[in-house]
């Protein structure tokens, strides 16, 4: 077995349902537990609200616990984010630049792959125009191919595996599958048993923000599919 | 990873004055006209309409408002730099102390071009450059760290009161009429004046006069005090803002 990088024990995630003085916290993950190990691709299923993107920011840190324990190696952590903190009247180059720094690239690296994101992007010329003048498909090349330059201990995949037009859709998701299959950690969230299968080799079931199950990938969806959908709890303090 | 976060802060300012640029056809010139405007507006009012001040009124009103300018667009703009940017925090970890960071240093810049010009609208009206411009540097330093602890903490705290956005700007014009910016304090009681006096403001407005216009040093005990105390204020705007970084991200969306 190898080392375990991240471990949550009964955590639990409370937000604020309302900006009023007094009102409900709503637990978005009431009792969850799960181990991640170096190396391993773990699955998380789970009905829509049941807490998965929510367990998915805790993990990757962004999200502080308010209950149980989190343990964390000293490991670098990202959400799969596509066009983060882009401008909309800044070149196609200098959101690159942008978007890499706030993903936690040094800006010496950012120049030094600006050449493979163009290349990437397939942007051409684009590339140097402000993006207010892209369509959302170029929108979505540019956040790919800058997401993808980064390389965190822990990759943390929110459904998206690929994006843009068919063919790069093709491109972006052979090179996501390889990033997965190439020994990096990673989470991913996703309804289609189908990516799950053939991208995890573990998986976690959650319903209404409690881990259910974890285990092999076959037992623990066919499981999840054999339940039926809890009622969701009422709101708690 | 300090290095990374001075690249990030100093590459959003350049992205957010850039993107300022193209969101006008004016783009720049507004960092200049847009000043000039506000200076003509209260030199209208107050020293044509209503003849406030005398010979000196008119360096007094700008310096005045130059160096509140700068202060009030750092509030107006980093103080809800943290609140805007909610869909951004989560999304990614970050020091939140950045975006604050970066408005500060935006708007800084654009008071640096406002203060030049400032200079030589004073050197060509009869107030040359003397001696005592070299204090012009702590002055500046010590507003600069004043500007951003008020900053820090306004940002601090919008995100979970964004009603205060309502009352913010009423607040900083009245904080700009008790610290001598169109008025002078002179005529005040030399008793009532010592309390306004604790306005770290009024300090730093008051040095600026001094050293643009008559070439006085400033008093560098007071200077030193609002120093201190701003150091102080920066320190716990920003552990403010990390001691609230965890609940930001629990706003409802």
């Amino acid at each position: 077995m190898s080392e375990t990088i991240i471990r949550l024990e009964n955590i639990g995630v409370a937000f604020n349902a309302q900006l009023r003085v007094g009102s409900p916290r709503f637990w978005a993950l009431e009792d969850v537990s799960l181990e991640l190990a170096r190396g391993e691709r773990l699955g998380v299923v789970g009905r829509n609200g049941s807490g998965k993107s929510t367990l998915l920011r805790t993990i990757a840190g962004i999200i502080t616990p308010d209950r149980g324990r989190l343990k964390r190696a000293p490991v670098s952590c990202q959400l799969l984010s596509l066009a983060l903190g882009f401008m909309p009247h800044l070149s196609g180059r200098d959101n690159a630049v942008l978007s890499g720094l706030m993903l936690g690239l040094r800006r010496r690296e950012i120049m030094q792959r600006l050449p493979a994101i163009l290349e990437f992007s397939e942007l051409g010329d684009f590339f140097d125009q402000p993006i207010s003048s892209y369509s959302t498909g170029m929108t979505m090349r540019l956040g790919f191919s800058v997401a993808m330059q980064v390389e965190p201990d822990v990759l943390l995949i929110d459904e998206v595996l690929s994006v843009g037009d068919a063919e790069f859709q093709q491109k972006s998701g052979d090179a996501l599958r390889e990033r997965i299959h190439s020994g990096t950690t990673v989470v991913f969230v996703s309804h289609g048993d189908a990516q799950i299968h053939k991208v995890c080799d573990r998986a976690v079931w959650i319903e209404q923000g409690r881990s259910m199950m974890q285990g092999p990938v076959d037992a623990v969806l066919a499981a999840y599919h054999a339940a039926p959908p809890i009622s969701p709890p009422p709101t708690g303090p | 990873m300090r290095l990374h976060l001075v690249e990030l802060i100093l590459f959003s300012t350049y992205a957010e004055l850039r993107a300022e640029r193209a969101r006008s056809y004016l783009g720049l010139l507004w960092w200049i006209v847009e000043p000039a405007m506000n200076m003509g507006v209260y030199y209208l009012v107050f020293a044509v309409i209503f003849r406030i001040g005398g010979q000196d009124y008119i360096p007094f009103l700008l310096i005045g408002l130059t160096l509140w300018q700068w202060f009030k667009s750092c509030i107006s703009h980093g103080g809800y730099s943290i609140w805007q940017q909610l869909p951004l925090i989560r999304q990614v970890k970050l020091p939140l102390q950045v975006f604050p960071s970066v408005q500060i240093l935006a708007d800084t810049v654009k008071f640096l071009c406002i203060l030049a010009i400032l200079l030589v609208a004073l050197w060509s009206t009869g107030y040359p450059p003397n001696v005592a411009y070299v204090a012009l540097l702590p002055v500046l330093l010590v507003e600069l760290i004043f500007v951003s602890a008020c900053t820090y903490v306004v940002a601090a705290v919008v995100p979970l009161v964004p009603d205060l956005r309502f009352v913010i700007e009423q607040v900083l014009q009245v904080i700009m009429f008790l610290s001598g910016i169109v008025f002078s304090l002179d005529g005040l009681p030399p008793a009532l004046r010592r309390w306004f006096e604790l306005n770290p403001i009024v300090e730093l407005v008051d040095a600026g006069r001094g050293i643009l216009m008559r070439g006085e040093w400033p008093d560098w005990f007071a200077l030193g005090r609002v120093g201190l105390i701003s150091l102080a204020l920066y320190v716990f705007g920003s552990l403010l803002i990390t001691r609230l970084t965890p609940r930001y991200v629990k706003l409802p969306t």
